[in-house]
């Protein structure tokens, strides 16, 4: 077990040491969703009437920035990985499966931490949203969860792509998630199929809870969706561990 | 130095989809030894590597490297092996130290930064140890790509084209790694298609198209070969193909008599590409031939 954990620190250690190397990358991973919520802000001044509740809107759509970078980017790192044949020799180095996906999804997580951190203080202090510091940190662990999740889905879809190029048929699934998780329409008013297809994505959870939030609520008031959250990311942490391959 | 089998393969198939990627091929590798795979691209040597690490699975057979079955006992197996893969397969952006590191990171090793140092040096790259890899030269890459292999102290080392895209002076240092690393007792297994790179290997088998065409020492294998001896006398020149020429020479000498009457003998012996060559050739026409009468 403790071998287990320190070489999932060496892999985590190794791809921070490599984001530190990659500069563009992560200020273009950090930067790029706080020009997206400026814009979204330039947008809503422009649409939104007196007394429209922006933060209804804002704040998921918050979340989903963050969601489908860390998905992307993830996604893309990890193929990266396969074509250069890194990943089989840290396969054939002795790595196992969980040290390989556990050390990415950690080292991503910090990221995530900091994408998420940046999109809140930016989103409370652009829309005034006048939020409290316990409302604003159950907003922020939301999101935190959405982006590990997006981590996990980045992996899982990475193992069905052999160049990056592969990768950008998922990314329409990411982007029909914040139609289907009720951010635009509620769920209840669609059709009963779509709803069923509502309930795969992780963003329909997030937003459950994240509309409570802004309404008033707190994060235990919503047990299902809180406990959906989690759970949605180990059932995907378990597919992307099955159907990573050491090679094509 | 041989010290009892270290590899062993027996009626090894491997087939994606329809190809047959590996057909029944049985071999012993004896320990100590320089192993060399010899063959075109597509022969299938790649194939063969990836099932003695345990990447894949093999459609038929068995395979035993160093009494451990790859599939079945993949992590006893991967804390005695080296591989070294065809591309770099490295981290760009760090510097070789740091990508031999984190490779030796695997393995349980308490001495790590001081074998990351011993493998720096045994490669040559002590001075560049720390500069990103991205600014090396392909053969600078395959050093820090074989120093990753190594950093374990292996037992065997297999090694995908090692030697493919580097200049000779390199893959001459290279070979003597290969040399200086056999001698201490590692096995080591190396395809190649350079045909001029058999003669470094202790023993060769040459495959073509999935298929085992020979396997033997280099030394042997020229003992095979053919030679074209052309004999002028009164002008005329007279050709004889023969094989194993320090044997079969003497006798053409003597049925034609050494007298003043001929000028001149050439023998023009196959070099090992040629007897390769030859093998493939002989087996594509065969293998016309069942296709005709099937």
């Amino acid at each position: 077990m403790l071998e287990t954990l320190k070489r999932t620190g060496a892999v985590t250690g190794r791809v921070l040491q490599q984001l530190k190397h990659d500069k563009r990358l992560l200020v273009l991973s950090t930067v790029f969703p706080l020009i997206v919520v400026y814009f979204i802000k330039v947008i809503f001044d422009v649409l939104a009437s007196p007394g429209f509740n922006i933060s209804r809107y804002v704040v998921p759509y918050a979340g989903f920035l963050v969601h489908f970078i860390t998905f992307v980017l993830t996604a893309i790192v990890l193929v990266r990985e396969r074509t250069a044949g890194t990943l089989t020799r840290m396969f054939v180095s002795g790595y196992t499966h969980v040290e390989i996906i556990g050390g990415y999804m950690l080292a991503y997580s910090l990221l995530g931490t900091i994408q998420s951190l940046g999109v809140i203080i930016e989103i409370n202090l652009l829309f005034d949203l006048g939020f409290e510091t316990s409302r604003l940190a159950s907003i922020y662990l939301v999101m935190w969860m959405l982006a590990v999740i997006s981590m996990a889905l980045g992996i899982l879809v990475s193992n069905f792509a052999r160049n990056e190029g592969q990768v950008f048929p998922f990314i329409p699934l990411v982007v029909l998630s914040v139609i289907l998780s009720g951010i635009i329409a509620p769920v209840e008013q669609l059709p009963d199929w779509v709803q069923f297809t509502s309930y795969l994505t992780p963003l329909f959870y997030a937003n459950e809870i994240l509309q409570n939030l802004i309404a008033g609520g707190v994060l235990s008031d919503d047990w299902t969706s809180l406990v959906s959250l989690p759970i949605y990311g180990i059932a995907v942490f378990i597919l992307a561990r099955l159907t990573l391959r050491e090679m094509d | 130095m041989s010290n009892g089998t270290a590899i062993e393969v027996q009626e090894l198939r491997k087939n994606y989809g329809a190809v047959q990627a590996l057909k029944d091929i049985s071999l012993d590798i004896a320990g100590g030894q320089i192993f060399g795979l010899l063959g075109p691209n597509g022969a299938g040597k790649t194939t063969f590597i990836r099932l003695l690490i345990g990447s894949t699975k093999a459609t038929g057979g068995s395979i035993s490297v160093i009494g451990f079955d790859p599939m079945k006992q993949k992590s006893a197996l991967r804390a005695e092996i080296g591989y070294m893969p065809q591309d770099p397969a490295l981290y760009e952006d760090l510097p070789p130290w740091e990508n031999i590191r984190f490779f030796g990171r695997a393995h349980r090793l308490e001495n790590l930064a001081q074998r990351v140092d011993e493998v720096i040096e045994f490669v040559g790259l002590t001075e560049r140890a720390h500069d990103p890899v991205y600014k090396f030269s392909g053969g600078m890459k395959q050093r820090v790509s074989l120093a990753c292999a190594l950093v374990h102290q292996p037992r065997v080392l297999l090694l995908d084209e090692p030697t493919s895209g580097i200049d000779p002076k390199l893959r001459e240092s290279f070979w003597k790694h290969f040399r200086e690393l056999a001698a201490s007792g590692v096995t080591i297994l190396v395809s190649t298609h350079q045909m001029d790179e058999a003669h470094y290997c202790d023993r060769l088998a040459i495959l073509h198209r999935g298929s085992l065409l020979a396997e033997d020492s280099p030394n042997q294998l020229l003992w095979d070969s053919r030679a074209q001896v052309k004999i002028w006398r009164d002008g005329q020149v007279d050709k004889q193909t023969i094989t194993n020429y320090p044997d079969q020479l003497p006798g053409v000498l003597q049925n034609y008599g050494l007298d003043k009457t001929i000028s001149r003998i050439e023998i023009a012996e196959d070099n090992l590409e040629a007897v390769v060559l030859r093998m493939i050739n002989e087996r594509e026409a065969q293998q016309t031939k069942e296709a005709g009468h099937a």
